[in-house]
């Protein structure tokens, strides 16, 4: 029983990395209709900017994770205004931006190769809280705590903000027409900084808290977040944080309890096929969901 | 400190000239020029890691060879360099770009089997030497075309284990494997055959994937089944991934890794939880005894301004194998009488292991050398004390 206990803590916390992931992909899908394929290399650079943050500037975890954070926002700032930017003001399709993120997500794993030196490097183990927590005979990690803390948090702020702000109001506005948004006194260059910053912060965060619990700080980090938070994107609908988060946990406890259960092997094809069963019941996700035309 | 670099350079250089003296008779001298081998490297991409050592150990081999004339007067050899990233389909595209370029005698390839394999028939139908430097599935050696300057590590894992078992007395182990990789699956199995020969129990068998990233689940998986030993049969990311959940979960038991342990970045990122781990190795720059071994080592120390790994030796080995084979053929080879030449070679005569000979295209090692990383970050032998 406590085997059953541990795995599912261990597929709680993996899946926490793919639900941040999935928050701020999703955020990007349903506010400027950009499917990004760029967006797992926020992770991988913000986590080498969290690393860069404990190794030379030497700080704290906390503060370290902010700069990681930042760092994933300030790139997803970057990449919306470079890559996207000229596209939306041609009106470009949904495929133009699809085809010119997947160059910008190639430049920049590149780019993560040469600046970790092609390496697979890791946080020194005094720079985080690396401890073991043993409650009733159960054990899991600090980092998990925190991964799974930092998750939802993510998510109930993303969603109060999203749902009941102005600002979210603005953000769906724009998703949902930009002319219109415009027409009504919304500022939408700014909703499309502020989406994309938030996403790439999203995304870092995972990175961070990923690069740390895997000791893989690497451009590998994003890559292997990418095909899981899409999914859990899918599956909880494109324009709901909860859903999305929700996914992403369930999916990291699917992945996990197949491989305890099942099988290593079979571990993505069981999972996936779960995922295809599930969206044949519920094709617009576990919150419902929008169609989008438009990039 | 620049001169002190050059002296150990140049003292490198001397003593692989050195071994002009003791190499192989040959029938006239080969005609001065510059004999390109294509490389095919792995400097980017999963395993990059490996592969810039790959790819620095053959450089050296080609500046001491060229820089004392050790093939014969007026004659060089080079390396001419295209990187896979460690995938199938543009090694097989390096490859092709090599064998059409003519002044290419020789080729060099392959840290991964199944990439080696896709290359193999290749290389094997447009007349071309391959030798291969890092992979490690038998029966990749085909003479005369493909060679394999890489010691099969299966027999190596066995003494490893079966020496584990005696020294710690285990009664049963969990075994760690990367499910999609077929040459660990086979080194996976001799061993446990052995260990179950001994009577020591198989616990389980935790199957990862050579991509994963997360082995907190696999970890709490091996650990659940209480063995007294984990034997790790994976590559090198997911093996330190394993010992750091291991060891960050509480695993005190012992754990027996394989020869993806022994670069220095595996120590730099593991730190104290890899200390004491047993595994077998070809070449450590800490254990060179013999004349050539230290010199390659201060000759890569002078390049690269850091030690050699068993990598970059394999990469060194690739090279001299080709120049022994050139520097045989005489005359003005082709690369038919190159591969013809290779195939008569018994040994490699310029070796960093005291002592390398060559079965039917594969080289092989005398011993098994276990060793562990001390806790000051070097490879000593283990002794099984904890």
């Amino acid at each position: 029983m406590s085997l059953f206990v541990e795995q599912l803590i261990n597929g709680c916390a993996l899946g926490s990395l793919y639900a941040l992931f999935a928050i701020g992909f999703g955020l990007v899908f349903a506010t400027l209709g950009i499917l990004n394929a760029a967006h797992g290399t926020y992770a991988s650079w913000a986590a080498i900017a969290a690393l860069a943050a404990v190794q030379r500037l030497g700080l704290p975890f906390p503060l370290a994770v902010l700069v990681g954070v930042a760092a994933g926002g300030a790139l997803g700032v970057a990449v919306d205004q470079i890559a996207f930017q000229p596209l939306r003001r041609r009106g470009a399709g949904m495929l133009g931006a699809l085809i010119t993120s997947i160059a910008a997500w190639i430049v920049l794993d590149n780019l993560a190769g040469v600046a970790t030196g092609q390496d697979s490097l890791s946080f020194p183990t005094d720079s985080y809280p690396g401890g073991m927590l043993h409650v009733g005979g159960i054990a899991f990690s600090t980092m998990q705590l925190i991964t799974i803390i930092a998750m939802l948090a993510a998510t109930l702020g993303m969603h109060l903000l999203v749902r009941h702000s102005r600002f979210g109001a603005a953000m769906r506005a724009v998703g949902w027409k930009e002319q219109a948004a415009a027409i009504v006194g919304v500022d939408p260059r700014r909703v499309v900084l502020a989406t994309a910053f938030l996403a790439g912060a999203a995304s870092g965060l995972a990175g961070v808290l990923g690069g740390i619990s895997t000791a893989n700080v690497s451009y590998s980090l994003g890559e292997g977040l990418m095909l899981k938070g899409f999914a859990a994107v899918v599956v909880g609908g494109y324009d709901d944080v909860r859903g999305a988060a929700l996914a992403g946990v369930a999916l990291g406890i699917l992945e996990v309890m197949s491989a305890q259960y099942v099988s290593t092997s079979l571990r993505d094809g069981i999972t996936y096929a779960l995922l295809l069963g599930f969206l044949l019941l519920r094709p617009r996700g576990l919150f419902g969901g929008t169609s989008f035309v438009r990039a | 400190m620049r001169i002190a670099k050059g002296a150990a350079l140049v003292a490198a250089m001397l003593l692989a000239g050195g071994s002009v003296l003791a190499g192989p008779a040959r029938a006239a001298a080969l005609a001065p020029g510059d004999y390109k081998v294509g490389f095919v490297a792995e400097i980017t991409g999963p395993i990059a890691f490996a592969g810039k050592s790959f790819l620095a150990g053959a450089q050296l081999a080609a500046d001491e060879i060229s820089a004392n004339g050790w093939m014969g007067k007026g004659t060089h050899i080079s390396v001419l360099v295209k990187d896979s990233a460690s995938d199938a389909a543009r090694a097989i595209q390096d490859i092709h770009q090599f064998i059409a370029d003519r002044s290419v005698i020789a080729t060099t390839c392959c840290i991964l089997s199944p990439v080696a394999n896709s290359v193999k028939p290749i290389v094997a139908s447009a007349g071309i030497p391959l030798v291969i430097h890092g992979a490690t599935l038998p029966g990749l050696p085909a003479p005369p075309w493909v060679y394999s300057m890489t010691v099969l590590p299966g027999p190596k894992d066995v003494a490893t284990a079966v020496k584990m078992a005696e020294t710690t007395k285990p009664k049963s182990v969990t075994y760690f494997l990367a499910a999609d990789n077929d040459a660990f699956k086979a080194r996976l199995g001799a061993a446990r055959a052995a260990l179950e020969k001994m009577g020591v129990k198989t616990a389980g068998v935790v199957s990862v994937l050579t991509a994963d990233t997360d082995f907190t689940a696999p970890a709490t998986q091996a650990m659940g089944e209480h063995p007294d030993a984990i034997l790790i049969y994976t590559t090198q990311a997911p093996a330190v991934g394993i010992i750091a959940a291991l060891r960050q979960r509480g695993y005190t038991g012992t754990i027996v890794g394989n020869d993806v342990l022994s670069p220095a970045s595996v120590f730099k990122k593991l730190g104290p939880a890899v200390v004491g781990i047993p595994f077998p190795i070809g070449f450590s720059s800490d254990l060179a005894t013999t004349p050539e071994a230290k010199a390659f080592v201060a000759g890569y120390k002078a390049k690269f301004g850091n030690d050699p790994d068993i990598y970059s030796a394999q990469g060194y080995e690739a090279i001299w194998f080709i120049a022994q084979g050139l520097r045989a053929a005489g005359g003005k080879p082709t690369r038919a009488t190159l591969a013809k030449t290779l195939a008569a070679q018994h040994e490699v005569t310029h070796n960093v292991y005291g002592g390398e000979p060559i079965t039917g295209g594969q080289i092989d090692t005398a011993g098994t050398t276990i060793v562990a990383w001390s806790a000051d970050g070097k490879l000593v032998p283990w002794t099984g004390a904890k």
